[in-house]
């Protein structure tokens, strides 16, 4: 069969390139005459600009002649950032005309925005004509298929579901002793894994921040990666993760070019890869992974809470408190070098028992699993009994915000009238609901994360003046006894 | 030669450019390496592509399969567009500025391709025991030497220059299944700029031993009267060719000596006007000639500051003559250094001191040149050269076994068709 692959592609660094290149190794090992093209200069045998309408007016001219076109699908290779409505709409029907004119095609569907999907505008409407010509939609998860028929209407014969993994080819060789003292990672520890682009989205800041609670010395957090892409806000957020990863006592930010080959052997290098993704609709990193049977947690977005069930060693989390407890559970798991739990709960160790001093290894203990469940630096010292007032006080700030309540969904009122002004307000209204739907959205999020931000700092204050007050207590015992 | 080595499994060389009329150390080390390793037993295989020249890389050779010197040879086409931003990203990059990840991208990706070759690695990266590929900078070696990384093997040719600064090629240092290294410069080069080497070995690079020099015959044949300076290789900025040129007439216009400049090579010659007539380029020459005219020399110049290692140097002294080079390249100076054999200069001044004296005490610079010979036969001969050679590659590469190829194995290399997709 004569194929035509459009999809970025090696030796550009990209996890879709890194995925696609895996199909056509497969594709041309069962004798199909695969010719590949990508959006840009690459070991691909054409390329060729696919942004927008003029760019699926190109594609559509390539497509025909070949009995079967498979496009790898992200939105950034064919719409403009920050496309308008408009300009999603012509570049959606410019793709529907070269859907079209092929014979078959067949995408791969890596990311998408459903809200595209849904509405009567023009985007929409030439988004759900887009699709309607495709012959085959591939896509990783249950959600996702469930997802994009909602949005799209697509026939829900047309979806398939694939094994994300299905292809994968392993790129080292190199067992984890190996791996690791290439990699110059300490032999013996407890190697925590995130790596991949660094971009927010992929929230490597989380999984800093829940290692910072709850490490001992043993252990380390590796971050491995770079920018994707050289825009002002993902560069920003490198400096963050930097600062923030230098602050860090046992974590390590490995900033650079990370090869297929160097990318699997920090994977073998690893106990656990740590992604704790804000969003994401399938994770190539998983399917990784589970090539070398390293186990994984992760974030429950997207598909990967069903990603997740067909891996060995998966723990899905809800959120950053979980985050830490599974730290926490592999951390505790390595030191008796026993099978790693896969509950999301703080460690599940015995209570230290009757012996010398017990009260002091009690109240040690007491102090470990409280720093893990509380989320404070380790060693770090809470009594919030002795402040409950302050405590109290600290809630109600917190209560105050809860009392505000989420930006609705606003739009323009409908109007059901007739004569040109209310065709006029009807026009406005289709043209603006898409907009101010993602300004609601995107208040939303500010909301939920300043929320988090007051009740991280309530909790900090509180420790603090616990601290302060056990520091009292301390010189005052002191006093007593010198 | 080890005779318990297992040398079985095919090892196909890589290097971007290959043929008789092909121009460039790396190139011609790679020929010498392949055929010395099948006259020893081991299935030897080329894959290259269809580029005689490195600045255009028009496809010269056709593409497909042939025999050459008992080598199968495989050529793929470059494809080569001219794209804008390589030359700004190139400029830059040169300059030392700091360039973006997603920038070298582009730049290793903007100038010339080979998919052809690349997906044929792809389909049969596993009927290769290994793979050698050369030079590190090369997009054939950036993209394919990834495909299969632990079969892939780099003979390095690693120069202290701003491309072997950039983080795009680190994978390749770290991640290959392992590194020929030249020279102990290099090598040390190679850990400043590399933490976590992979496996690695310090081999050298050998040298064809001429049985016979013929000087005098050589000066009759191409009617060269008097002394001179012998240049051999690419005549471009980057091997320092034209400021050896501007500092030769310099030297030459403040007080005139007697020692002409003769070059053999590729490369455009454009002498300064006033010592035009001093300059005597001899094209290409076939390897007796060659090596004739490094006998019939006065001195060798070796101006450049990147050199992985040198082979010319190698032939000179080969020949007892002695060489002049450029300080600026470690690996040239440590020669000198360890050879005896060898003046090194670090600016006009020097360069003209070094001049004057090759034309003004021959006696001396024979006298300077006469350890040389003996440094060359005693570490890069290309019997011990390429012991070493095989000891790592016995040690990198797994001998092929039923388990070492997945199930999916693809087509066997000799039933493709190259040149299609």
């Amino acid at each position: 069969m004569k194929i035509l692959m459009v999809t970025p592609y090696p030796p550009l660094r990209d996890g879709i390139a890194s995925y696609a290149v895996q199909t056509v190794v497969a594709l041309r090992a069962e004798g199909h005459d695969v010719t590949v093209l990508s959006p840009g200069p690459s070991a691909a045998h054409q390329h060729l600009n696919l942004v927008g309408p003029r760019g699926a007016a190109a594609l559509a001219k390539r497509v025909r002649g070949y009995d079967k076109v498979i496009i790898q699908f992200h939105p950034d290779i064919f719409y403009p950032v920050d496309a308008s409505s408009a300009e999603r709409a012509a570049t959606s029907a410019g793709l529907a005309v070269a859907f079209r004119l092929a014979d078959y095609v067949e995408v791969r569907l890596h990311e998408i925005d459903y809200r595209n999907g849904y509405g009567a505008g023009p985007a929409a409407i030439a988004a759900r004509l887009m699709w309607s010509q495709v012959d085959k939609i591939v896509v990783h998860t249950e959600g996702e298929r469930n997802d994009f028929i909602a949005a799209f209407k697509v026939k829900p014969e047309n979806i398939e579901l694939t094994d994300h993994g299905g292809d994968f080819q392993r790129y080292t060789t190199a067992n984890r002793a190996t791996a690791r003292r290439t990699l110059r990672v300490p032999a013996d520890a407890m190697v925590f894994l995130s790596i991949g682009f660094i971009q927010p989205h992929k929230g490597f800041d989380r999984a800093v921040r829940a290692f910072a609670r709850v490490a001992d010395g043993d252990a380390r957090l590796y971050v491995v990666g770079s920018v994707r892409v050289d825009e002002p806000g993902f560069l920003a957020y490198m400096a963050e993760l930097a600062e923030l990863i230098s602050q860090t006592p046992g974590a390590e930010l490995r900033q650079g070019y990370v090869s297929d080959e160097l990318f699997d052997r920090w994977i073998v290098a690893a106990d656990c890869v740590v992604l704790p993704y804000r969003a994401i609709w399938s994770s190539s990193v998983i399917e990784r992974a589970r090539l070398y049977d390293t186990s994984v947690i992760v974030t429950d977005v997207g598909g990967l809470k069903a990603q997740a069930e067909r891996g060995s060693d998966v723990t899905v989390v809800a959120d950053d408190e979980e985050l830490a407890g599974a730290l926490a559970s592999r951390i505790a798991g390595s030191s008796a070098n026993a099978a790693v739990p896969h509950h999301l709960a703080v460690p599940n160790k015995e209570w230290p028992v009757a012996g010398d001093n017990l009260r002091l290894r009690l109240q040690a203990e007491i102090v470990a699993r409280a720093t893990v469940r509380r989320g404070r630096p380790a060693g770090a010292v809470d009594a919030p009994a002795l402040v409950a007032g302050r405590v109290k006080a600290a809630s109600d700030a917190r209560g105050v915000l809860a009392r505000v309540a989420p930006v609705p969904m606003f739009a323009m009122p409908s109007t059901a009238g007739r004569g040109p002004r209310s065709y006029a307000k009807k026009v406005v209204r289709k043209l603006t609901d898409w907009e101010m739907r993602e300004i609601a959205h995107q208040m939303n999020l500010q909301k939920i994360g300043t929320d988090k931000m007051v009740g991280a700092l309530t909790e900090q204050v509180a420790a603090l003046q616990a601290q302060v007050l056990e520091l009292t207590a301390h010189h005052k015992e002191e006093g007593r006894d010198g | 030669m080890r005779a318990d080595l297992d040398r079985r499994g095919t090892l196909a060389f890589v290097p971007a450019r290959f043929g008789k009329e092909v121009v460039g150390g790396a190139e011609i080390v790679m020929k010498q390496m392949a055929l010395g390793l099948r006259d020893r037993g081991w299935d030897v295989e080329i894959l290259t592509t269809c580029a005689l020249d490195h600045h255009y890389w028009e496809n010269v050779f056709e593409a497909g399969t042939s025999q050459e010197d008992g080598l199968t040879v495989r050529r793929f086409p470059v494809v080569n567009e001219p794209i804008v931003e390589r030359g700004v990203l190139e400029a830059r990059i040169i300059a030392g500025e700091k360039v973006t990840l997603a920038e070298q991208q582009r730049w290793i990706n903007s100038g010339m391709r080979v998919p052809e070759l690349y997906h044929y690695i792809l389909d049969n990266r596993y009927s290769y025991r290994g793979m050698l590929f050369t030079p590190y900078p090369f997009w054939v070696t950036f993209a394919c030497s990834q495909i299969a990384p632990e079969r892939s093997v780099l003979w390095t040719c690693l120069h202290d220059e701003p491309y072997a600064r950039l983080d795009l090629f680190q994978p390749m240092f770290t991640g290959s299944a392992g590194l020929f290294f030249q020279t102990d410069p290099e090598y040390n080069l190679a850990t400043e700029i590399c933490s976590n080497l992979a496996p690695n070995a310090i081999v050298g690079c050998g040298v064809e031993i001429p049985e016979v020099y013929d000087p005098h015959g050589f000066r009759a044949r191409y009617n060269i009267d008097g002394p001179f300076l012998l240049y051999a290789g690419r005549r471009e900025g980057a091997k320092g060719w034209e400021q050896m040129l501007d500092w030769y007439a310099a030297a030459y216009d403040h007080a005139p000596f007697d020692l002409k400049l003769v070059t053999m090579g590729s490369g455009d010659v454009n002498p300064p006007e006033s010592i035009k007539d001093l300059v005597i380029d001899l094209g290409f020459l076939p390897d007796h000639e060659r090596d004739n005219a490094f006998a019939a020399a006065a001195a060798y110049v070796q101006p450049s500051k990147y050199e992985a290692f040198s082979r010319t140097i190698m032939e000179a002294w080969l020949a007892g003559t002695p060489v002049i080079a450029n300080a600026g390249s470690e690996v040239v100076a440590w020669h000198c250094e360890r050879s005896d054999a060898g003046l090194v200069y670090r600016d006009a001044a020097e360069f003209e001191q070094c001049l004057r004296f090759i034309a003004d005490a021959p006696e001396s610079a024979a006298a300077l040149a006469a350890p040389g010979r003996g440094y060359v036969l005693d570490h890069y001969t290309w019997d011990t050269v390429l012991d070493g050679i095989e000891d790592s590659l016995d040690s990198w590469l797994p001998a092929p076994t039923p388990e070492t190829a997945p199930s999916h194995e693809v087509k066997a290399a000799d039933s493709l068709t190259v040149g299609g997709s």
